[in-house]
């Protein structure tokens, strides 16, 4: 959130995971990975690449992992699953059952508990039995029974999965609420992009058992390592190309026989390099001189889900996608088929040698 | 066992008591001894699991009177266990009757613990609750498998004869239970006393079973 990162509070070093044996044998190593107090790191990465083995390890349930790997808090640390389980009895009781044994006066445990059932909204079905809960009053239920712990790390599995779009976007406000407020580190594991990068502070991207890359939110969205990388984080326009001038502070890079795409990337000419434009960053060229333009493309479909329209676009053999606001101008406008020209500011294209 | 003064109780109050507590403690021992197995062959992995998994299992479908048998070598005068001196006497039943209802106990704990949800334990464990804790959620969580484990141990070690009369001999005053005298008194034609006692039998296993089951019923109700 907006708090400036400070103090770690939960951080791995060495880490390494074993799961299964023989063809499904699994390892995930991060060499170091560090959540600080207040922050929200959010961990991204295609299915299989250890997310959820990561989350399971840095609350310190995995037993294959050496206790030394991982440093905790003082203060406790809880890990709210892709599935929660309902204990039977009530909801607050459920809420309940996470202070037994810690010693919390009953005023101050009674207080507690209200406090979570208020913060997740659940506060109505405090007498109902926990296991006739809908998947998100379920998911609310594991979120107030982990606040109600104060922790001071939080790791969340997929905590929208599952939910309709108004469930989403009313447990991530809630949730993000929450998290400000009590000044939580959290560390998240989602496939939902658009929900991750409303709360992320940093991104770790893993794949195929490795911490591929880890930074500052804009940093990991703008400047992903791998084409891979910049798949998952929803740089859909990746193609490969090659360096074939420079001109004052430009690189020229050609991915198709007479389209260029210019960059602020400092690359030699003639070497082999992948460029990315992020969705947003792709413009439709209109004439308002809105970045540099590159050459023409064809319409080839426009989907929208009543907020955006996402274009595909077609260049020779390429496809690229570029996001509309939907009901208004091009989008209302444009059809399959329709001949576009496209426009990109050099600083907003990302290059990398292949 | 209590002293119990057979010539102030009648004879067939006095063998019901008898039956009643030697099952009653045959019953409390398999469950002190069954749930806890039941509940960590449940909840843990380990390379001999699966072995003694299948033990349960081939131990909850033994026939009594085999139990009986090995009850009788081990504890016969000239016996490994002959030394204790337990042959014909009520201890020699309950640790048999125990016998018969662990594996029963064991195995529809085991059940119970299987039928949780696969991340229940990691999911208590990461709110940082304490194991002694964790166990009391665990057991109520499971409580209703556990009565039906109660009601199918009682009712194996209250329908049993052949085992128990085969260690405790069937002697009045000291080892006679209402299924082995029902046995008796039918073997001799005396089918008049026989069915008395098997009307109390009987009785007492459906006020047992009934009371279990209001308990079942109302605690699902409640969820």
């Amino acid at each position: 959130m907006s708090t400036t990162p400070n103090r770690v509070a939960l951080s791995a070093h060495a880490l390494l995971c074993r799961r299964g044996h023989g063809a499904d044998r699994f390892e995930l190593r991060v060499d170091r990975l560090d959540l600080h107090a207040g922050e929200v790191l959010v961990i991204l990465g295609p299915n299989g690449a250890g997310k959820s083995t990561l989350l399971r390890a840095l609350a310190g349930l995995d037993r294959s992992v050496d206790p030394r790997a991982i440093r905790g808090p003082q203060g406790p640390t809880t890990l709210v699953f892709q599935r929660p389980t309902a204990l039977s009895g009530s909801v607050e009781g459920n809420v309940r059952a996470a202070l037994l044994g810690k010693g919390v006066p009953e005023a101050e445990r009674r207080d507690r508990v209200h406090r979570a059932l208020d913060r997740f909204d659940i506060l109505p079905l405090a007498r109902h039995d926990a296991r006739t809960l809908s998947g998100g009053e379920l998911r609310r239920l594991a979120l107030a029974r982990a606040f109600v712990l104060e922790p001071e790390v939080l790791l969340l599995d997929e905590p929208f999965d599952d939910l309709d779009a108004a469930g989403q976007r009313h447990l991530s406000l809630d949730l993000q609420e929450a998290i400000r407020e009590t000044g939580v580190a959290v560390a998240m594991v989602t496939h939902d992009l658009r929900r991750a990068l409303l709360l992320a502070d940093r991104i770790a991207v893993l794949s195929h058992g490795e911490l591929a890359q880890h930074g500052p939110r804009d940093e990991v969205l703008s400047h992903p390592d791998t084409p891979e990388i910049a798949h998952t984080v929803g740089m859909t326009n990746v193609s490969p190309g090659r360096v074939v001038r420079r001109e004052e502070d430009l690189s020229w890079i050609e991915i198709e026989a007479g389209f260029e795409v210019p960059t602020t990337a400092t690359l030699d000419v003639g070497v082999d390099a992948w460029i990315g434009i992020r969705p947003e960053h792709l413009k439709l060229d209109v004439g308002r001189g809105d970045g540099r333009p590159i050459g023409k493309a064809v319409v080839e479909s426009l989907v929208s889900d009543g907020l955006a329209s996402v274009v595909t676009l077609r260049v020779h053999d390429r496809r690229f996608t570029t996001h509309l606001l939907s009901g208004r101008g091009l989008a209302r406008r444009l059809r399959p088929g329709d001949p576009v020209s496209l426009a990109v500011q050099p600083d907003q294209v990302h290059a990398r040698l292949s | 066992m209590p002293s119990m003064d057979d010539t102030m109780l009648s004879p067939l109050l006095t063998i019901t008591l008898r039956t009643l507590w030697i099952c009653g403690s045959a019953l409390i021992l398999a469950l002190l001894v069954g749930v806890p197995i039941g509940i960590a062959l449940g909840s843990r992995q380990f390379v001999s699991r699966g072995l003694l998994v299948s033990s349960v299992n081939a131990g909850m479908g033994a026939p009594p009177v085999v139990v009986g048998l090995i009850g009788s070598i081990l504890l016969a005068r000239s016996g490994p266990l002959g030394e204790l001196e337990l042959i014909y006497t009520p201890y020699a039943m309950i640790l048999t009757s125990t016998a018969i209802a662990l594996p029963l106990v064991i195995g529809l704990t085991l059940a119970a613990v299987g039928s949780l949800d696969a991340e229940w334990d990691l999911q208590v464990r990461t709110l940082g609750i304490g194991r002694r804790w964790r166990i009391w959620l665990l057991v109520r969580e499971i409580r209703m498998g556990l009565l039906a484990a109660i009601i199918a141990a009682m009712g194996g070690i209250l329908s049993e004869v052949g085992a128990v009369r085969m260690v405790g001999g069937n002697i009045e005053g000291e080892t006679r239970v209402l299924t082995t005298a029902i046995m008796m008194h039918t073997s001799m034609g005396e089918y008049e006393e026989a069915l008395g006692q098997a009307a109390v039998l009987v009785g007492n296993m459906l006020v047992l079973a009934g009371l279990l089951t209001w308990i079942q019923q109302s605690g699902r109700s409640r969820g």
